[in-house]
């Protein structure tokens, strides 16, 4: 068994990186103070190319394998948790059922600019009575002559105010639950869509949050995302392990951020004469803290290992997520303890990774939700 | 125009060092990348090809298995080619033997400008530029913070404690990148794919007609002094004077 990245997965590593702390770090606490989308910044990363990671190179995208997609992930938290949310949004959900259902002229129009970071673009799942729980979803799509009509309002839209585009999911009827869910796309300027309330976030911040208000919306019958009504439950599962690894990913990058600093202020920072990393209750957070950060990092890519191999992943992915988030809160915790009060304070970095690593509770699904789902996969199996 | 840049693979300014006991040898943190002044050459040697329309550009590297990071970076950022003279008597080389390897591959290859790094991060010894153009028998402009080719001329701007120094050579030439000359670019991912994959050929020193010769060895680490803690005066500016002056006075006893 080899547990380890490849060479040139450890270049692409240390590229990202690389790129990660040359263009995105000097913008992070601007980007957490003001929580407004940095629109320069996005120009000038979405130019590299990284948006098309996980697609084909013929739609401007790498074919990059789901190891390199987590790497990526990653390193682009460990710089901005609120940056790397907004341009996953690009390069996974947000376009991920317009390539596989997409007409050509959709694909021209729609997905192709948002590889190249042209367009914008989000997923809404969320209402005011349902996240996790989706089969819950009252926004409505009725079939009419040519299309559909679609009404209702999405709330916690990551880029939702400001998207050129959006993978809506809509019931086609309450009553049939999961059954009902079909993903459509609606275009910005599209009559009696627009954004509603925008949210003032504890972390993640940057991209803009908010609501998206559907009245009377009429896309044509080519903007539905899916080869038959109905399936949109079942299409979201072709995405959902590779969304939960992601979050781990990005959990395991917070971590390490958070990890990294402490590291370097327990060697600097003194106290009774000497470094606090030389006292052994600093040195047992730190020991704690590696062991989680590698249990989670092992984790994270032997899912996106398997996903690459095509293997089941729907309990481990569940795992993952939910190992890697809880052990970056812990991480986040203990950093703001290893700085002392400086960890209150705004001019450090341990508060901002404190609030940021909350946001991944949710995502995903939250713990309560996995956890459920991982004990009934173990005690009553499928 | 074939265009040479000779590059150097280093710790990270980031990464931890350490003296191993006894003082002989560092611990370095496994962070190693591109020597940033070689990162300056390779965008200028990127630049000169832009500028004139075509050119091929390889980058060389010389080390006892590091080197190939490096020279990924460069074809990351957009070089033709690399070469990684690899050979066990590279082990702990001076600049000397360094800039024989890589004077022989360069004289091998052919060239009509070498492009180089001021100085390497790390040892910071800068000798690796001028060493070679000295073996190749050709010019050596240092520290070049701006380059105007007008076909086999050149113009090249350098830095010097006196003002900017403006000099003119023909090709061949050897040039010194120093800070400010260019910023080099973030590679893009399809270049950092193409790194990745590319296979990074190898020589020894044999076939670059090198034979080890002794360097230099270090005696021994030392940390630098512990610098004092700065002290912030506050309040207006006749005030922070006066406790400015006591302060050299009385605590620091240099006035």
């Amino acid at each position: 068994m080899h547990f380890g990245l490849t060479e040139e997965q450890e270049f692409f590593r240390t590229a990202v990186s690389d790129t990660v702390e040359r263009m995105i770090m000097p913008h992070v606490e601007k980007i957490d103070e003001t929580d407004e989308f940095p629109t320069e910044l996005w120009k000038e990363f979405s130019a590299l190319g990284y948006l098309g990671l996980r697609y084909p190179e013929e739609l401007g995208g790498i074919a990059a394998d789901p190891v390199t997609s987590m790497i990526f992930y990653e390193e682009l938290s460990r710089g901005s948790v609120g940056f790397a949310q907004a341009v996953i949004m690009n390069t996974l959900m947000g376009t991920h059922f317009l390539y596989r259902f997409g007409s050509p002229e959709i694909k021209e129009r729609c997905l192709v600019p948002a590889l190249r970071g042209e367009k914008i673009t989000t997923m809404c799942f969320t209402e005011d009575q349902s996240g996790s729980d989706i089969a819950n979803t009252r926004t409505l799509a009725k079939k009419v002559e040519g299309g559909w009509v679609l009404n209702g309002t999405k709330n916690w839209i990551t880029n939702g105010p400001i998207a050129d585009f959006a993978t809506v999911l809509a019931t086609t009827d309450p009553a049939l639950g999961m059954k009902g869910l079909n993903f459509f796309l609606v275009e910005k300027g599209t009559e009696g869509f627009s954004p509603g309330q925008t949210i003032h976030k504890l972390g993640a911040r940057g991209p803009v949050t908010g609501e998206l208000v559907f009245v009377d919306v009429f896309v044509p019958d080519e903007n539905l995302l899916g080869e038959e009504v109905g399936r949109g439950a079942d299409y979201l599962g072709e995405i959902l392990d590779e969304v939960r690894c992601m979050t781990g990913a990005m959990a395991l990058g917070i971590a390490r951020a958070a990890f990294n600093d402490a590291l370097e202020y327990a060697r600097k920072r003194e106290a009774f004469g000497k470094p606090i990393g030389e006292y052994q209750l600093i040195r047992a957070k730190f020991a704690d803290m590696a062991t989680e950060m590698e249990a989670s990092r092992l984790m994270v890519y032997q899912t996106a290992w398997m996903l690459g191999e095509g293997l089941p992943t729907r309990k481990i992915a569940a795992m993952t997520k939910m190992f890697a988030t809880e052990t970056c809160l812990k991480v986040v915790d203990e950093v703001t303890r290893i700085f002392g009060a400086n960890g209150f304070a705004q001019e450090y970095g341990p508060q901002r990774y404190f609030r940021d690593a909350r946001f991944l509770l949710y995502g995903g699904g939250t713990h309560e939700i996995l956890r459920n789902f991982i004990g009934r996969e173990i005690v009553v199996g499928r | 125009m074939k265009i040479a840049v000779l590059v150097k693979e280093v710790p990270d300014l980031e990464a931890h060092v350490e003296i191993a006991a006894g003082g002989k040898a560092l611990i370095l943190e496994k962070k190693r990348v591109l020597n940033y002044y070689d990162e300056i050459a390779v965008e200028a040697a990127l630049q000169v090809k832009q500028s004139i329309g075509s050119a091929e550009i390889y980058a060389v590297s010389a080390g006892n298995g590091t080197g190939i990071e490096a020279l990924r970076r460069a074809l990351a950022m957009g070089v033709d080619r690399v070469i990684h003279i690899n050979d066990p008597a590279l082990e702990g080389a001076g600049p000397l033997v360094v800039s024989q390897a890589l004077a022989g591959l360069v004289k091998r290859e052919g060239f009509d400008v070498v492009f180089a790094g001021k100085k390497s991060t790390d040892d910071e010894a800068g000798m690796v530029g001028p060493m070679v153009a000295a073996l190749l028998g050709i010019a050596c402009v240092q520290g070049v913070t701006a380059l105007r080719i007008d076909g086999k001329d050149i113009t090249a701007k350098r830095e010097t404690e006196r003002g900017t120094e403006t000099v003119k050579a023909s090709l061949p030439v050897a040039l010194t990148a120093e800070k400010g000359f260019y910023t080099p670019r973030v590679p893009q991912v399809m270049g950092i794919m193409k790194a990745m994959k590319a296979e990074v050929p190898k020589v020894s020193l044999a076939e670059v007609g090198v034979e080890a010769v002794s360097s230099p060895q270090v005696r021994g680490y030392n940390r630098p002094k512990v610098r004092l803690p700065v002290k912030m005066i506050e309040g207006a500016a006749s005030q922070a004077a006066s406790e400015l002056v006591r302060l050299l006075r009385e605590d620091v006893k240099v006035i």
